[in-house]
């Protein structure tokens, strides 16, 4: 089964090249090893040492960032596909952005002015 | 081809001897043309459903006194109407239908390039629309279209969780028409056919499907949080839980403000062919329109809290909506004044489909420029729910896709069943769809500047003789809307045979027999010349022949 997907995706020629059983299974190590480093973290935080809020949440974000990449890469196979699919990839995570920051800039914002009524 | 008898092998025709082999010949069909057909008659069938509901609200909203139900029950009749005709009829209506129809055919390709990823959309929309008319049957929803929390998570006793899971499901079906369109207009152009040679309907299209894939797992993820909010608990909306209620407002308009463009640039799509058509000319700044409708697909997003100008939103957040909701409009006006100068110096003939495509103009101009109003905070303080925004709505989404849907379905009826529908007929029933139309929603924009609140049935009695009027309306555009469905299916049996092009119209579509053959084109076509490739002349040729007498 695997080889008849290998010898199938050497016709299509281009620049479509495939992904070796090999690499899924480094990069599902790989994925374990992060939650591993994970768990870890909040274990760390929770018993050892007192990381301030602002970094703990940046640490678990990159994990989890990191994660995301491994999979959107390679399980998705975005690192293999055209160019065509990899901008839609990437604009998938622009729209993402511009929902984040959008919203997130009424959070901040609001209570701006402290008092409600005319602005100053 | 002949114009005397339809083709021998269609689309349409199969040669199934039992009815169980037909049945199946359509429910398990991965041919785009016929799926198109299912929808037809699925989208068709909610849109009549949804006019019910609109039809209990109507008769309620003559009388100021609550008479005919409660308040309660009112709610959950407005709410099934919104629903119904947002979720199941104006988001799929023109990309399932003609799109799912004309996409293969206008590019010169034999099917979309996921056939079986089309049938399974097929299937979601009808899954998703079980699931909402079960919930609508047990009892209803009182929520509104726009399932508001903290409502919806936490005070509603009515079948909040069986219509989100309804419109959970059909968001997919909705995904997957995009995701298809997009391959396929990347993947399977025919030879020659360029980018800039594609029909306008196509682009729009192709700006509705990156819409669709980008905005809808939003809705998803806000509605399943709330079904979590709701059956488990989790405090995610609920203030009390350490939730926001306004996180709700922003996922929902982060979709469902762009999903008015899932409904609006198709239909634009549609007019584009149309004036072209019966203008007898080419378009006039086709890359103005092209564009405008990729920039109204990405300016789209960027505007949702306009919706949110009174929900305690930052001011400031507020302002920056509120400006960007100008630049919006840029684009649509590009498009009206692009049609405006096709018009221009044009041969137009006042066929049906035409009929629509001018009262689309009108009536998208109105609604745009209320929908400018209204993002104006200052104004939108004053006016917001009230009868103005449902007016402005309407005016959107009748006045502009049901416009085009109905003159998209008549300018492509001849080529998806082989027959003319009745020309007489047909403009009657869009005069009489114009008139009804303008009477119902026009006074519903006094009414609301006014001050009359939208989701009430009870309501002072000096705003009567406006409510009296729009039921009026209403019953005129009923009619208008039940006139076609004769029509058409009369024009079944008995039309007269349409042959290829009864339009003289360019584009791939028309070179192919009526009804195409399942796989569309005896041979791949190879395009040489830009669409609507109307000889310069054509315009004055049509008028210097015509003669009393030969249609208008
Ligand atoms: C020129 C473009 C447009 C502008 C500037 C605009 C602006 C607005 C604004 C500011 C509101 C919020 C009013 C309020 O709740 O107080 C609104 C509501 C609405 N608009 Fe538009 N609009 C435009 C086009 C459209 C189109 C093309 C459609 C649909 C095809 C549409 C459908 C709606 C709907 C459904 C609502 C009401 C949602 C609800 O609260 O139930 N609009 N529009
Ligand atoms: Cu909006």
């Amino acid at each position: 089964m695997a080889e008849q997907q290998h010898t199938n995706a050497h016709h299509h020629g281009d620049r479509h090249t495939h992904i070796s059983r090999g690499t899924y299974y480094r990069v599902f190590v790989a994925l374990m090893v992060l939650m591993v480093l994970t768990v870890a973290a909040w274990w760390v935080e929770k018993n050892l040492l007192h990381i301030p809020g602002w970094l703990a949440v940046t640490i678990a974000m990159s994990i989890a960032i990191a994660k995301t990449v491994l999979i959107v890469l390679y399980f998705m196979h975005v690192k293999i596909s055209s160019r065509m699919t990899q901008v839609y990839a990437a604009g998938a995570f622009v729209w993402l952005i511009i929902l984040f920051v959008i919203t997130m800039g009424d959070y901040v914002a609001r209570g701006w002015p402290p008092q409600p009524g005319p602005l100053p | 081809m002949s114009t005397i008898s339809l083709p021998q092998s269609s689309y349409i025709r199969d040669n199934s001897r039992t009815f169980i082999d037909w049945l199946k010949s359509w429910l398990l069909t991965v041919d785009h043309k016929r799926i198109a057909i299912l929808y037809l008659l699925s989208i068709n069938f909610f849109f009549l459903l949804g006019g019910l509901a609109a039809t209990l609200v109507r008769v309620e909203l003559i009388t100021p006194q609550g008479d005919l139900m409660s308040s309660d029950v009112y709610n959950r009749a407005f709410t099934l109407h919104g629903v119904i005709m947002v979720f199941f009829f104006l988001i799929p209506s023109i990309p399932a239908v003609l799109g799912n129809f004309l996409v293969p055919l206008m590019i010169g390709a034999r099917d979309l390039a996921f056939p079986r990823l089309n049938l399974l959309s097929w299937y979601l929309y009808m899954i998703g629309g079980i699931f909402a008319l079960i919930a609508a049957v047990f009892g209803g929803v009182d929520t509104g279209w726009t399932f508001y929390t903290p409502f919806t998570s936490t005070y509603s006793n009515s079948n909040v969780v069986m219509s989100i899971t309804g419109v959970f499901i059909m968001g997919f079906s909705s995904i997957l028409t995009g995701l298809n369109f997009i391959a396929t207009i990347h993947k399977m152009r025919a030879p020659g056919l360029t980018w800039f040679r594609l029909p306008l309907f196509i682009w729009a299209n192709y700006a509705t499907s990156i819409i669709q894939i980008l905005a809808t797992p939003v809705l998803g993820i806000a509605l399943l949080l709330v079904i979590v909010e709701r059956v488990w608990g989790v405090g995610i909306y609920d203030p009390a839980l350490g939730g926001d209620p306004l996180l709700f407002q922003h996922l929902f308009w982060f979709y469902s403000h762009p999903a008015v463009y899932i409904m609006i640039l198709p239909a634009m799509g549609v007019i584009s062919e149309l004036i072209s058509t019966f203008s007898r000319k080419r378009i006039f700044g086709y890359e103005f329109i092209a564009f405008s409708s990729i920039a109204i697909a990405i300016l789209g997003f960027l505007v949702w809290g306009h919706h949110m100008f009174v929900s305690s939103q930052s001011v400031y957040a507020g302002l920056i909506f509120s400006f960007i909701t100008m630049l919006v409009a840029i684009p649509s006006a590009i498009k009206v004044f692009n049609w405006t100068a096709t018009l221009y110096k044009g041969s137009i003939s006042y066929r049906t489909p035409m009929l629509y495509a001018l009262g689309f103009i009108g009536l998208f101009v109105i609604g745009g420029l209320t929908g400018i109003f209204l993002g104006v905070t200052a104004v939108d303080l004053h006016v917001t729910d009230t009868y103005f925004v449902v007016a402005h709505f309407h005016y959107v989404m009748v006045g502009g896709t049901i416009m085009a849907y109905l003159g998209g379905i008549h300018f492509w009826w001849p080529k998806m069943t082989g027959r003319m529908y009745n020309e007489i007929w047909g403009s009657i029933a869009a005069l009489i769809i114009f008139v009804g139309f303008n009477m119902t929603f026009f006074p519903q924009f006094i009414l609301g500047y006014l001050g009359m609140p939208r989701r009430y049935h009870v309501y002072p009695p000096e705003f009567q003789i406006l409510h009296v009027m729009s039921t009026a309306g209403a019953s005129i555009l009923a009619i208008g809307f039940i006139v076609p469905l004769i029509y058409l299916a009369i024009s079944l049996r008995k039309g007269a045979i349409a042959g290829d092009n009864p339009w003289g119209a360019t584009g791939l579509e028309w070179k192919t027999s009526s009804p195409p053959p399942t796989f569309n084109f005896d041979k791949t076509p190879i395009v040489t010349e830009e669409a609507y490739a109307y000889p310069p002349e054509a315009a004055e040729r049509d008028a210097a022949s015509w003669r009393p007498g030969s249609p208008l």
